[in-house]
């Protein structure tokens, strides 16, 4: 392995707290989406690393199929996404409030 | 014949009252008066044929099985026996001419399969009443007869006064049968049975504080149904029923019932002295009581209403004085000479036009046919004590029994006795003159009196003026006969000296006379009403309505709206409304978290991670830490 | 899941439990078609109704022991096991329940609204009650118990009159916090079970053998109370009655005060009273104060009620307090009364409700003061009114009456103060039941009934209704011993627990 493990893992960690932070502090949707999207590959990314460090394919197995349902998640979300511009002209997911109690 | 023929003589009313329940108002009237009136009668010859089942021990007879459970067995059974025996055959007898009676009286009514279903009805709990062989069928009966009390006074339901009276009588008398009841969860629980011949039998075994208990018990049982004291409220206002009701029902023989039950449980009665003590004080009183409230009644009907009042009060002396044969004696003619009281004060009414306020009749011996005012005569001087009619011999041996025992205080009954038979003639001979002397008073068109009405009169005033022959006392060379007839179920013997008897029965003779002048130097000319006090206290019977309003019904209903008022809705729905509303608060605290924003749930969710790893860091540490 | 019967005999107790649900099942799927609908469910009631009285003319004698067992392992893992048994008192609870569904079924046979679902629920109700009363396995008993109260909940919140919603839901929240209690007392007395024996089993026979500490016994029974108390119901806790026997349709009205607040009672009698002796030696005469309390305090209440159904609902309240007496009293008689007056009342009662909807359907009023003079506009409809207000009020000869007067025979044996007592209440009985006659049939017409143009009395379907239900009034109330005949010897092995 070229790069150690550790540096990886930072690198990972790093990627998730900004994609975090895209998610807590952005106000549109779509941003938020790609805030949850960044984290996923960080988690897809540590799964890489790990699956290469402890030479076992469990790890990619998993990534080939998070990548799957990142797919299928995007694709659910951004049709919500057309919807709910269509329905209040905004994408600011503030304006989305009818669960309050 | 088997003996379970017996039931016939109650069942056939209830099979004729079904029948007329049922299918009555579909088939013509004459059916439905012939139904009715053919069942009463045949029972009444039934009665007649089965005379001799009466005689020794008496018979018994089963049908099924009513309630069973464990050691508890009770059964459809009847007892024909010497006490049983003379009563059906008055009631049936009774009540045979009061149908026909009725049969004439409510010609113009629509209802009619109603009024003869419950008639009949009625005849058969009060039959039940008089054979049953165990409390609880005499129960049946008891509850009975009250229904269709309740449902013959109201008959005419659509005026509510008349349905309240019905009410009022029903919840009264039921007070009573709560004692009555008590009396039998007592008697079965200290002899295991409720068959009158074991309860009486396993009586003399009771100590004396039960026996007393269970007497008063009785007492007030036998109080709500023959209207004495202090249940006695109910009896004046059912005069709102037909008149053929109060006839039989409220005179002849649903008021006596209280008497018969008395009689039947004699011998575990008269084992308690201080109890038959209080029963003679309880007849006096209400005899007393009611005598003065008649004095001032200004419905005919109120008047005998009292009247009856007055003589079972007499007849409940007689049994606390130990005499049965006395009281079914006095019972017997009071059937019926009051059943033609009333039977006669119905055609008055009806030749008055409706009439029912004595204040507004008078001239009637002119006015109406001549034979109405003799028969109404006939039952007047039998009721007052003239002498050598029904009444004077049967009441004279009540006084002469409660004047022969030998307790003291039994002396002091005999002297209210005394001034009750002299109010009795009293009042007795007002009717009579405000009804019958003077000129016409109301302004009522008469309505003509059908013949229906009329004869079966004449068989109850031969009834009632000959009746003293049933137990003519040996002074007059009368042989006693139904004393001897009821034998050891008839009580003390009452043995006096001859000059006693002469001069009792001269002293009635006298008060009955001292009546009748009075009445006559007061009532010969009809002086208007006055509107003193004491005349409107006796008129509205002592205030004794007001006084239970006052006692119990007001704190009754008030009671109730506590119950549903205070408590349920107040207390109860309260406590959890308090419940609701708090956890409703609660709930409004917490929903202000519940923004609805994504961005909320999303700091909360990137918090709760925060706490959730920094939770597990620590455990890190600290395992660290040990390890 | 599997299920199979243990006995090669018929399973009758489950066909007894399957039959209403597949009926409900088949509503379902044709709720569209009304009328097919109705007659479904009235054969399936009918069908039901045929086989619980086939078993009783085949048990109708009683014996000591089960008279039917059916058992399957269920949830093998945990010990649940399907297991249906029948004595004389579950045989009497079965009967009446089937009887009074065929009757609730011909008086839903007016409803416009929703029909089949309505059918359907009212069948699964059914389902439910007989569960409850046939369940040998307490976790079996527990869904049961749930299964009939969901239905209910529905019918009143749906079909219900002006304040169903309230209604509803208090008489829904009042239930599941009693039977979450029950819930917890259940598992809880499972597991003390299984350390104890090393057997793990949710059998009412197994766990009758735990032993318990006194105070485990209490707060168990606690638990067993909560639910009893609240179905029976017990004072004070009585006040979702009320609320909703008045806002529930006809049909929910009779099965409410008919079966469901029975199935508190018998929950008391077959399930908290032998599980746990000791507790309840200590709490049997604070059940009889409480019974009397609540006879008195429920007949006070409904003198002063001017809404029939509420009169009525404060008035099974008030004879389920005698009932309760008869259970405090613990004596063979009183047990037989109670049992019977429970059968009776719910004939009399179902049968004044069934009533009261015909009367509202008429006049559009429930109001006493609104009605009034009903025997002159439809005199056959106020004699039934007449008749069984006379048995509810216990008139001798009359249904009520045998239950009564066993009740309080029994209870003068061992308590005379407390007969004596309940001997009162029939008086406060006659004074509530007679102004509710007084005020629905006597006098003039009130607004109510003149309003409406013309009264018709009444039709075949409801002669239909009435004339059975009269019919056993009278011969239960003559001769009831084919009813206390079953009864006698599971009564005697019941009250034999006590310490």
């Amino acid at each position: 392995m070229i790069v150690p493990f550790g540096h990886l893992l930072m690198f990972a960690a790093s990627l998730f707290v900004l994609g975090l932070c895209c998610t807590l502090l952005r106000r549109e949707i779509i941003m938020i989406l790609i805030g949850v999207e960044i984290m996923l590959n960080a988690a897809a990314l540590t799964l890489v690393g790990g699956a290469a460090y402890w030479q076992q394919s469990d790890g990619q197995v998993f990534v080939i199929l998070l990548m799957a349902i990142t797919a299928a998640e995007v694709a659910v979300a951004l049709a919500l996404v057309v919807y709910l511009k269509q329905r209040k002209g905004t994408l600011v997911a503030d304006a989305f409030d009818r669960m309050s109690g | 014949m088997n003996e379970t023929l017996l039931f016939l003589i109650p069942l056939l009313p209830l099979c004729c009252a079904l029948l007329n329940m049922l299918v009555g108002m579909r088939l013509p009237r004459l059916f439905a008066e012939t139904v009715a009136v053919s069942g009463v009668a045949t029972a009444f010859v039934l009665t007649l044929l089965f005379w001799d089942y009466a005689s020794g021990a008496g018979t018994r007879a089963t049908l099924f099985t009513w309630l069973a459970s464990g050691d508890l067995e009770i059964a459809f059974a009847l007892h024909f026996d010497r006490l049983a025996a003379p009563m059906t055959l008055m009631v049936t007898g009774v009540a045979t001419l009061i149908h026909l009676y009725a049969v004439g009286y409510m010609h113009g009514e629509q209802d009619y399969a109603r009024f003869f279903g419950l008639l009949n009805l009625f005849v058969f709990a009060m039959l039940t009443i008089i054979l049953a062989d165990n409390l609880l069928v005499l129960f049946l009966g008891w509850e009975g007869v009250g229904l269709c009390s309740y449902g013959l006074i109201g008959f005419w339901y659509r005026k509510l006064d008349n349905a309240r009276a019905g009410t009022k009588a029903f919840l009264v008398t039921r007070v009573g049968d709560v004692f009555l009841g008590i009396a039998l969860l007592w008697l079965f629980a200290l002899t295991g049975s409720l068959s009158i011949g074991v309860i009486n039998a396993a009586a003399a075994d009771l100590a004396p504080a039960v026996l007393l208990g269970l007497t008063l018990l009785l007492l007030l049982g036998a109080c709500g149904k023959s209207a004495q004291l202090p249940l006695m409220t109910w009896l004046a206002d059912a005069m709102a029923g037909p008149t053929p009701v109060s006839a039989l029902i409220h005179a002849a023989t649903m008021v006596t019932a209280g008497v018969y039950l008395l009689c039947r449980l004699f011998p575990l009665v008269s084992l308690s002295a201080a109890g038959m003590a209080v029963i003679t004080a309880v007849g006096a009183l209400t005899a007393l009581y009611a005598a003065t409230c008649a004095l001032a009644q200004r419905e005919i009907k109120r008047v005998l209403a009292y009247s009856t009042m007055s003589q079972v009060g007499f007849m409940f002396m007689a049994v606390g004085a130990g005499s049965v044969a006395g009281a079914m004696f006095h019972l017997l003619t009071h059937a019926f000479f009051k059943a033609l009281l009333f039977m006669a004060a119905g055609c008055v009414i009806h030749l008055a036009g409706e009439e029912n306020d004595l204040f507004r009749m008078g001239g009637l011996y002119r006015r109406g046919p001549v034979e109405l005012f003799w028969i109404f005569l006939i039952g007047a001087v039998c009721l007052a004590g003239v002498p050598l009619t029904s009444g004077f011999f049967s009441k004279d041996a009540i006084l002469l029994a409660v004047f022969t025992h030998p307790d003291p205080v039994y002396r002091l009954f005999w002297g209210i006795g005394v001034l009750t038979a002299l109010l009795t003639a009293l009042y007795t001979f007002r009717l009579v003159y405000l009804i019958f002397a003077g000129e016409p008073r109301g302004q009522g068109a008469p309505h003509p009196v059908s013949l229906a009405m009329r004869w079966p009169l004449w068989p109850l005033a031969g009834l009632a003026l000959l009746g003293g022959g049933l137990n003519l006392p040996a002074l007059v060379g009368g042989g006693e006969r139904l004393h001897h007839w009821l034998g050891d179920l008839g009580g003390r013997t009452i043995a006096a000296a001859h000059s006693t008897e002469l001069r009792l029965i001269a002293l009635a003779t006298a008060l009955v006379l001292a009546g009748w002048a009075i009445a006559h130097w007061r009532y010969r000319r009809f002086a208007p009403p006055t509107e003193a006090a004491l005349v409107q206290f006796l008129l509205h019977g002592w205030q004794a309505d007001r006084l239970v309003d006052r006692l119990l019904v007001r704190p009754f209903t008030a009671t109730a709206h506590f119950c549903s008022t205070g408590c349920d809705r107040g207390l109860f729905d309260g406590t959890l409304a308090g419940l609701a509303s708090l956890a409703q608060r609660t709930g409004a605290l917490l929903r202000r978290l519940a923004t609805g924003r994504v961005s909320t749930s999303l700091s909360a969710f990137a918090w709760g991670l925060l706490v959730i790893a920094g939770w597990l860091l620590l455990q890190l540490a600290s395992r660290g830490g040990h390890g | 899941m599997t299920l199979t019967t243990a006995l090669p005999s018929f399973p009758w107790l489950s066909l007894l439990i399957f039959l209403p649900l597949a009926g409900a099942l088949l509503c379902l799927l044709h709720h569209r078609q009304a009328t097919e609908c109705r007659w479904l469910a009235l054969g399936t009631t009918l069908a039901t109704f045929t086989v619980t009285v086939w078993l009783f003319c085949i048990h109708g004698e009683g014996a000591a022991g089960w008279l039917r067992y059916e058992e399957a392992t269920w949830v093998g893992a945990y010990g649940i096991r399907y297991s249906l048994a029948l004595d004389g008192i579950a045989l009497l609870m079965v009967l009446l329940t089937a009887l009074l569904q065929v009757v609730g079924v011909l008086l839903a046979w007016s409803v416009q609204r929703q029909t089949g679902l309505f059918l359907a629920l009212l069948l699964t109700m059914e389902s439910g009650l007989l569960g409850i009363f046939l369940a040998h396995d307490l976790v079996l008993f527990y869904l049961f118990w749930e299964i009939a109260l969901i239905p209910m909940f529905f019918l009143i919140g749906v079909w219900g009159h002006e304040r169903r919603r309230q209604a509803a839901l208090k008489f829904f929240l009042y239930t599941l916090a009693g039977s979450l209690c029950m819930l917890v007392a259940i598992i809880a007395l499972y597991l003390i079970h299984g350390e104890q024996t090393g057997h793990y089993s949710f059998l009412l026979s197994d766990l009758l053998q735990t032993r318990l500490t006194t105070a485990q016994e209490f707060w168990l029974f606690a638990g067993f109370l909560a639910a009893f108390a609240i179905k029976s119901p017990i004072v004070p806790l009585h006040t979702w009655l009320p609320d909703a026997l008045t806002e529930a349709p006809a049909v929910g009205s009779v099965d409410l005060t008919g079966l469901l607040i029975k199935t508190g009672i018998y929950g008391l009698l077959r399930f908290a009273f032998p599980l746990f002796p000791v507790a309840t030696a200590t709490f049997l005469p604070i059940l009889g104060v409480l019974a009397l309390i609540g006879l008195f305090h429920a007949a006070w209440s409904a003198f002063r009620q001017d809404d029939i159904k509420r009169l009525l609902a404060y008035s099974s309240i008030s004879h389920l307090g005698l009932v309760l007496l008869g259970l405090a009293a613990w004596t063979l008689t009183a047990w037989q009364g109670s049992l019977l007056l429970m059968v009776t009342h719910g004939i009399t009662t179902g049968a004044l409700f069934a009533l009261v909807s015909m009367i509202r359907q008429r006049t559009g009023s429930r109001d006493l003061r609104q009605l009034g003079g009903l025997w002159s506009q439809a005199p056959c409809l106020s004699a039934f009114f007449l008749l069984f207000a006379l048995a509810s009020l216990g008139l001798p000869g009359l249904a009520n009456f045998a239950g009564e007067i066993l009740v309080l025979l029994g209870t003068f044996a061992t308590h005379p103060f407390w007969a004596a007592f309940g001997m009162l209440g029939v008086v406060f009985a006659a004074a509530y039941m007679l102004r509710l006659v007084q005020g629905v049939l006597w006098g003039e017409p009130g607004p109510a009934t003149a309003g409406a143009a013309a009264i018709a009395d009444l039709d075949a379907r409801e002669w239909l209704i009435l004339v059975p239900l009269a019919l056993i009034t009278l011969w239960l109330g003559l001769y009831p011993a084919p009813l206390l005949r079953p009864l006698e010897q599971p009564v005697l092995a019941l009250l034999g627990g006590l310490p």
